[in-house]
């Protein structure tokens, strides 16, 4: 059961292209787990369509007489083009990533990223990620927590979102269960760890670096940078 | 022949609703005939609510007229990938300019990110047109059910995989793994009803 969804403001910029488009993807991963969310989007679309097909016919129209030239212009060159009937084959895409003998099935939307997946690396005790190459400023990674793993306690510079791909973490204040979709930032801290034998995937993105606040991690942090990219 | 681009009636206010029955048709006669009458209908009417669209997205005539030409290009190039069932003329006409829109920012603002527009909404993939492609919810079920993979027998997880995931059907599945077509239906009624039940304690 998903208890934690993109706010309405936030499908409501997905749905005009107005996120990121490193946001959008965790927007769009949610949606495969999420039918509430799926339908929120479609929803969406079809008042914006309709907006956009309702704009003042008058108005338009009158605009439009001063480019007329130029609409005709486009009409004409348009027809001379051929339709483009060229089908790709399908292509192969891999479906799954693989941890330590473990294999994972990531949702629809993020298969098309597997090749961009670079190594695991350890993180702090059970905890693994691999990055995510999606390009940006933003960083992408997947992480796993291994059962009883914790990630230690942080807060946040910019804001960290997260998907749950599999398995379930808590944080002290919540538990999250797949298609979990968790934004955190500025004052938030907190410390994710599983206690599930199968242990936990997660997507994360971050706009900064985290910032470690306590504990043996305090240690890491400078390094944190490192870590996260 | 020589086809024109008729105007509209000056005082028509036509609501893109009650007309979605006839756009969607003149659609489908571009898709079907190469039809320049039904374009020009279709482009007299969503071209200046496209420049307006995109005048207010980019601010700037000679990007606006750009996403104008791009969006109804896709119109009449990739009409056969319009279907009538999944949505309205003016919601896919929408999206596809939202697409573009979403593109061209994109190159402006000079992001690096590789995730494009085809990536989040796949509007004018072939895929998507297939019959065959997964429904929504099938796609849910398909990933809920992708998360209870690992919990199954080896020979099953093979057959399920290959059949839901790498899409093929079960006589290469039978032919790649060497076993009797049989088997691969056995096989796969054991695992499907082995999901159903995992499924059901899910929820
Ligand atoms: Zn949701």
């Amino acid at each position: 059961m998903i208890k934690f969804h993109p706010d309405p403001e936030q499908l409501s910029l997905y749905v005009q292209g107005g996120l990121t488009p490193v946001e959008s993807l965790m927007v769009r991963a949610h949606c495969d787990y999420c039918d509430r969310c799926s339908k929120v989007v479609h929803e969406k679309t079809v008042l914006l369509g309709e907006k956009f097909a309702s704009e003042n016919v008058l108005a338009a129209e009158t605009r439009a007489v001063h480019t007329s030239t130029n609409l005709s212009a486009i009409f004409d060159e348009i027809v001379k083009s051929p339709a483009s009937n060229a089908v790709p084959p399908p292509k192969k895409m891999p479906t799954t990533v693989e941890l330590d003998g473990r294999r994972f099935v990531l949702p629809r939307t993020l298969r098309k990223f597997i090749s961009s997946v670079g190594n695991w690396s350890s993180l702090v005790g059970k905890v693994w990620q691999a990055p995510v190459k999606l390009g940006g400023a933003q960083i992408a990674n997947l992480v796993y927590i291994g059962q009883h793993g914790e990630i230690p306690e942080h807060t946040h510079k910019g804001v960290e979102t997260t998907l749950v791909l599999k398995g379930e973490f808590k944080d002290g204040i919540n538990a999250y269960q797949p298609g979990d979709y968790i934004r955190m930032s500025g004052t938030d801290t907190h410390t994710p760890y599983t206690d599930s034998p199968q242990g936990c995937l997660i997507f994360s993105v971050l706009d900064q670096p985290l910032q470690f606040t306590c504990g043996i991690a305090k240690f890491i942090n400078p390094f944190s940078a490192v870590y996260f990219r | 022949m020589l086809v024109g681009i008729p105007l509209e009636q000056s005082n028509s206010v036509v609501k893109p609703k009650d007309c979605a029955g006839e756009m969607s048709g003149y659609i489908v006669s571009i898709a079907e005939n190469r039809c320049k009458r039904s374009f020009a209908r279709i482009f007299s009417y969503f071209a200046p609510r496209l420049r307006s669209y995109a005048l207010k997205q980019m601010g700037n005539e000679a990007l606006a007229m750009e996403l104008v030409q791009d969006t109804m290009s896709n119109v009449w190039q990739k009409a056969h990938l319009f279907n009538a069932e999944k949505g309205s003329p003016s919601t896919w006409i929408f999206t596809i300019a939202r697409n573009i829109r979403f593109d061209m920012l994109r190159k402006l603002q000079n992001r690096k990110e590789d995730v494009c527009s085809d990536d989040l909404w796949p509007v004018l993939c072939e895929q998507t047109a297939d019959a065959n492609e997964a429904s929504l919810d099938e796609q849910i079920t398909l990933e809920q059910i992708g998360f209870m993979f690992e919990s199954l027998p080896v020979k099953q997880k093979a057959v399920i995989e290959a059949i839901y995931i790498d899409g093929k059907s079960q006589q290469e599945v039978a032919d790649e793994l060497s076993i009797p077509l049989g088997t691969v239906k056995s096989r796969t009624r054991l695992a499907l009803q082995r999901l159903k039940v995992m499924l059901n304690d899910h929820d």
